[in-house]
């Protein structure tokens, strides 16, 4: 077969990657996942071969990543996001040596060697503190866009501290601040603060190795990405499309499989 | 030890430091006096002699390595041994109050939680790894030790912390296993087994500070602990007075000498000028607070990063905290000293300490302390950190409220990381006791 | 899929079973304590680590940051589910244990006899084992107003039976360890576990057997890993090393290999015998062995396996365990020896996220391990 396809069943969304057998995109499709992982792999796969302008027909070795891997019938090997996310970001930036993954529902900092392996990881994956769900949670308080936020949050002049741990807790505190009038960008700012720290704990943890590359949807939010460069030192590699990372690697892993068969 | 060092320590301690707390004196009195808080009584005349007394303490610590042996050790370790070494001591805990105090206890546990140490660990070890490995401390330099010296009557925790600071430098550690007590004790049998590691650990000792063991050595020592030991129970007993002239916020203030420096001269002096004082104030009626309607017990070590905040708040309420359980520790235990039986009235002395004791024990004590203070309602601080003060807490307040029917509250904290501490449950559930208290 | 002849018996069925038969049933919590003692005395000693119960009661009681095994264990007595046990063993293993044995025992009336066991938290010295027999008989004297007198042929007897299992439990360990056991994890820890409540005369026989039946020749190709921590569990964390093809070949588990006791010469008088064998256990946090004997244990442990990566599993709030995981997680490092942690909150099956970070780990220990190579 001349293409392979990497699925990201996410809890959030889902996306699929089609490679041709020179490792180019061929296509690519995003849904939300809503209530049916398999009902949106099926979607996004649809949307990713129509763009490419193929038919299922075209496809070969299919690998699944993320929350629902597993139940998706097409797919030939299941593989975790962690995996999946270190391939794709070395693909896309090959310096990459740590890859920090801030998806909606728990965060990941992975060390990545040659050929995008797995080196060692960290993930936070009890806790909405440090990953998408609590930015959502504070938009939707704030009443901002979660895309405006990164913007808001480079604007400000200030910035309002979040000191707790707990997104419950952290709420409460949003909410004495805009009961107080302060500053709609300063408390973004503050926001994006909480969710660095937690992130920049993750990567001290581990210690920092080689350049950074962000995935997940939270990479789009410019301040965000801002407020991890300062404490990195210089510029982090953020992909155009952060989002469909995992959904690369996968593909890429499809990739390997089709051409050099058998493990 | 190393001539220079010595020297250079000598120089600190008979000129440097003095001259320096002569230059804080002249520097406090110049600056502008912060406005005296209304319900508060008037601050105790000790307070800037016990500052001094423990920045020096701090100070000299800087200049101690390779002057003297120096040793980090535990608050219920069996210093009197250390000092009949001639180490300088280093409380780690006091350390990590300190810290919490100055509200740096969750920088400092940040840093050893990236290490890898877990969250759910206590603040006081993680605040002490985390001071090791950055460096960061607000006592200018702590001096890394020759020895580690600990004893599990308090917790079982200082052995898991302080065998992580053996492995990393590499240097001995002795630790007196003293067994708990069920239904009274120490038995004989783990009266004897306490001995026989006190004697065990003279060779190590003797090796670590280059010095000879002398019995009457540790006798001095040990009847200055003693003494101090009791004289700091009597600066707690003018605390029945009513009002009581101070308040236990001030009593875990200057409970730092009878922990820290327990057995050296300065401490016992100390405790003699802050009892005259106390007892000119009982004799005066002068109150630790300006207005004590109600008279309250402290459960478990204090909120560190709370206690001014804390001081404040009650006393605005007249609510004056009379006794705890944690400052009574360093007190009850003085009456099994013994210096003419050395060893084995320490091995007493340090088993009795109160957390190496069974539930029923600190039911009683409590209930008696109750009595003895004429206490009208507790607060329990429940320490995450602290599971052998904390486990049984809830039972604890239960039996005593059945008891003797006084109000009570639990807040949910920790003692030095102020991360888990939340403002908003803590101020709702004292609302509510206060109400319970009436006017 | 074949019934396995070689597991035990369901627990409950079991213990009801034994007590019709006349002996004595005890709960014990969990540590480190002479079960030869109960044996001898015609008692079976009942280990209670993770029964898997819904926590209500015990909240009660205890703080939410309290370890799930204090928190089960208590949850099992304030439920009332122990009506077959004579009584109470807490020993003083860790500070939650310690208080849990007194609040029992002094708060609340549970109408049996709570016993106390201190193991000596000293590093191995004369004075730690003369406490350590003075413990044994303190054991014995509280159990006898239960059980009637020893005899003294009786210890004997059941000393000498605990060295064959001991022996027994020792090859066991070893062919899994040179991966010449055809069992899979579950099967494997269902086994070493029944030692927490069955008769050594009923263990003995399933042990022996099982091993005759599946020791192979010549090793298995698995990946292999060394388990360290608290507990082989929960049963769904094996399952999923069984199905993701990786094998537990050694264990640093509190409730299992660092357990096992040392083998004490047959000729030795009964207690001497039983303070050796003690004595002899693997070096642990929860009496202060120093990291170094723990980091020299480990990397002995990988190296003779030839395991890929080292696995702990911590139940959550584990002091022990937890101040001693970042030291041992660096020196395996420095070794190139992958290391993952889970923690354990009492759940019988593995959350998906830890699932997933089970799975990463393998395909990470995998990559080593078909490239056959070091990092």
């Amino acid at each position: 077969m001349d293409y392979v396809v990497g699925m990201d069943v996410g809890s959030l969304s889902t996306d699929a990657v089609i490679l041709d057998r020179q490792g180019g995109i061929a296509g690519i499709g995003i849904v939300r996942t809503g209530a049916s992982s398999l009902r949106a792999a099926e979607e996004a796969l649809d949307m990713a071969v129509s763009a490419a302008g193929l038919g299922r027909s075209d496809l070969g070795y299919v690998v699944s990543t993320g929350y629902g891997r597993t139940g998706i019938p097409f797919s030939h090997r299941a593989v975790t996001e962690i995996t999946c996310h270190a391939r794709g970001a070395c693909f896309l930036f090959p310096d990459t040596g740590t890859v920090v993954d801030i998806g909606g529902q728990d965060s990941k900092v992975i060390h990545v060697g040659p050929g995008g392996r797995v080196m060692d990881f960290t993930m936070n994956d009890k806790c909405a503190a440090g990953t998408g769900r609590f930015l959502e949670v504070m938009a939707e308080k704030l009443q901002v866009g979660l895309e405006d936020m990164g913007e808001l949050s480079n604007r400000a002049q200030g910035e309002a501290t979040i000191s707790s741990v707990c997104t419950v807790f952290a709420e409460s505190e949003v909410v004495s601040l805009v009961a107080r009038d302060h500053p709609t960008e300063e408390i973004v700012r503050g926001i994006h603060r909480a969710i660095v720290g937690r992130i920049w704990g993750m990567i001290r943890s581990l210690g920092p190795k080689g350049e950074l590359t962000m995935s997940g949807g939270v990479a789009k939010n410019r301040g965000v990405v801002a407020m991890l460069e300062e404490l990195w030192g210089r510029p982090v590699q953020v992909p155009e499309e952060p989002q469909i990372v995992g959904a690369l690697g996968a593909a890429l892993i499809a990739l390997d499989q089709e051409t050099q068969p058998g493990e | 030890m190393r001539a220079f060092q010595a020297l250079r320590y000598r120089v600190m301690k008979d000129l440097g430091a003095p001259a320096l707390m002569a230059a804080a004196r002249f520097k406090a009195r110049r600056r502008p006096r912060r406005a005296p808080d209304p319900n508060m009584g008037a601050p105790l005349k000790c307070g800037g002699r016990l500052r001094e007394l423990m920045t020096r303490h701090y100070l000299l610590a800087r200049y101690a390595k390779g002057a003297m042996p120096v040793a980090w050790v535990t608050s219920g370790a069996p210093v009197e041994l250390l000092r009949a070494f001639g180490f300088y001591t280093v409380y780690p805990e006091n350390h990590g109050a300190l810290c919490g105090a100055k509200g740096m206890g969750a920088d400092l546990c940040r840093i050893a939680e990236e290490e890898g140490f877990s969250q759910d660990l206590c603040s006081y070890a993680r605040i002490d790894l985390g001071s090791v490995m950055s460096g960061k401390t607000p006592v200018g330099r702590l001096p890394r030790p020759d020895l580690l010296f600990a004893s599990n009557n308090i917790c079982q925790t200082v052995g898991y912390w302080y065998n992580v600071l053996a492995d990393r430098w590499n240097i001995p550690l002795i630790l007196l296993d003293t067994p708990f007590n069920v239904h009274g004790g120490p038995d004989e049998a783990s009266v004897a087994y306490m001995v026989r590691q006190f004697e065990g650990m003279i060779p190590t000792l003797e090796q670590v500070s280059g010095r000879p063991f002398r019995m009457p050595t540790l006798k001095d020592v040990l009847r200055i602990s003693k003494e101090t030991a009791d004289t700091w129970g009597e600066v707690l007993g003018t605390m029945k007075a009513r009002p009581s002239p101070m308040t236990i916020f001030d009593a875990f203030v200057h409970l730092a000498p009878v922990v820290s420096l327990r057995g050296l001269p300065a401490a016992l002096d100390y405790y003699r000028i802050l009892l005259a004082e106390l007892r000119g104030r009982v004799a005066r009626g002068e109150g630790g607070i300006r207005e004590e309607r109600r008279r309250l017990m402290w459960d478990n070590i204090a909120i560190w990063y709370k206690v001014r905040d804390y001081s404040t708040l009650f006393a605005e309420k007249g609510l004056n905290f009379v006794t705890a359980t944690y400052t009574n520790a360093w007190a009850e235990t003085a009456v099994f000293m013994d210096e003419a039986r050395p060893f084995e009235s320490m091995a007493r002395a340090y088993s009795r300490v109160i957390l190496n004791n069974d539930l029923d024990y600190r039911l009683r004590l409590m209930e008696q302390m109750i009595r003895d203070y004429q206490v009208d309602g507790l607060v329990i601080h429940s320490a995450r950190s602290c599971k052998p003060y904390s486990v049984g807490q809830y039972d604890l307040k239960r039996l005593l409220m059945e008891r003797f029917d006084i109000p009570s509250v639990i807040i949910e904290a920790d003692i030095a990381d102020e991360r888990a501490y939340s403002e908003e449950q803590a101020r709702t559930r004292l609302e509510a006791f206060f109400e319970t208290l009436g006017p | 899929m074949p019934m396995n002849p070689f597991q035990p018996p369901p627990r409950r069925e079991y213990l009801d079973r034994k007590k019709k038969e006349g002996l004595g049933l005890i709960g014990v919590f969990p540590g480190r304590y002479p079960r030869e003692v109960f044996w001898a005395l015609g008692a079976l000693p009942v280990e209670i680590w993770d029964p898997p119960l819904a926590l209500s009661a015990s909240g009660a009681h205890l703080q939410p940051t309290i370890c799930s095994v204090v928190k089960s264990g208590l949850e099992l007595i304030l439920q009332g589910q122990c009506s077959v046990l004579d009584g109470f063993l807490f020993p003083h293993t860790c500070d939650s244990l310690q208080n849990l044995g007194s609040l029992v025992s002094d708060y609340l009336d549970v109408g049996k006899p709570c016993l106390e066991f201190y193991p000596p938290k000293t590093s191995d010295g004369t004075e730690a084992r003369v406490f350590f027999r003075r413990e044994v008989e303190r054991l014995f004297h509280a159990l006898e107003p239960l059980y009637g007198p020893v005899r003294p042929d009786a210890f004997r007897h059941w000393v000498a039976r605990s060295a064959e299992l001991s022996r027994a439990l020792a090859s066991l360990y070893t062919l899994r360890a040179q991966g010449r056991l055809n069992a899979s994890n579950v099967e494997f820890y269902r086994l070493v576990r029944a030692l927490e409540f069955m008769d050594p005369d009923d263990l003995l026989p399933l042990l022996t057997a099982f091993v005759n039946e599946r020791e192979v020749p010549a090793p298995l190709g698995s990946p292999a890993i060394v388990l360290s921590g608290v507990l082989p569990g929960p049963w769904g964390l094996l399952s999923l090393l069984d199905d993701l093809g990786v094998r537990v070949a050694d264990d640093d588990l509190i409730a299992c290999g660092r357990r096992l006791p040392g083998i004490a010469a047959p000729e030795q008088e009964p207690m001497d015998a039983v303070t050796e064998s003690y004595a002899g256990m693997p070096p642990c946090s929860t009496i202060n062995a120093p990291l170094k004997e723990r980091k020299s244990r480990l990397w002995d442990q990988v190296q003779k396996t030839g395991a890929r990566g080292v696995l702990f599993n911590i139940v959550k709030f584990c002091e022990p365990e937890l101040f001693a995981y970042p030291v041992l997680r660096e020196s395996l490092k420095k070794r190139g020896v992958a290391t993952l942690l889970v923690e354990q909150d009492g759940n019988r099956e593995i959350p998906g996220q830890a699932a997933t970070r089970l799975e990463a780990f393998v395909e990470m220990i995998r990559q080593d391990f078909r490239e056959g190579g070091s990092r």
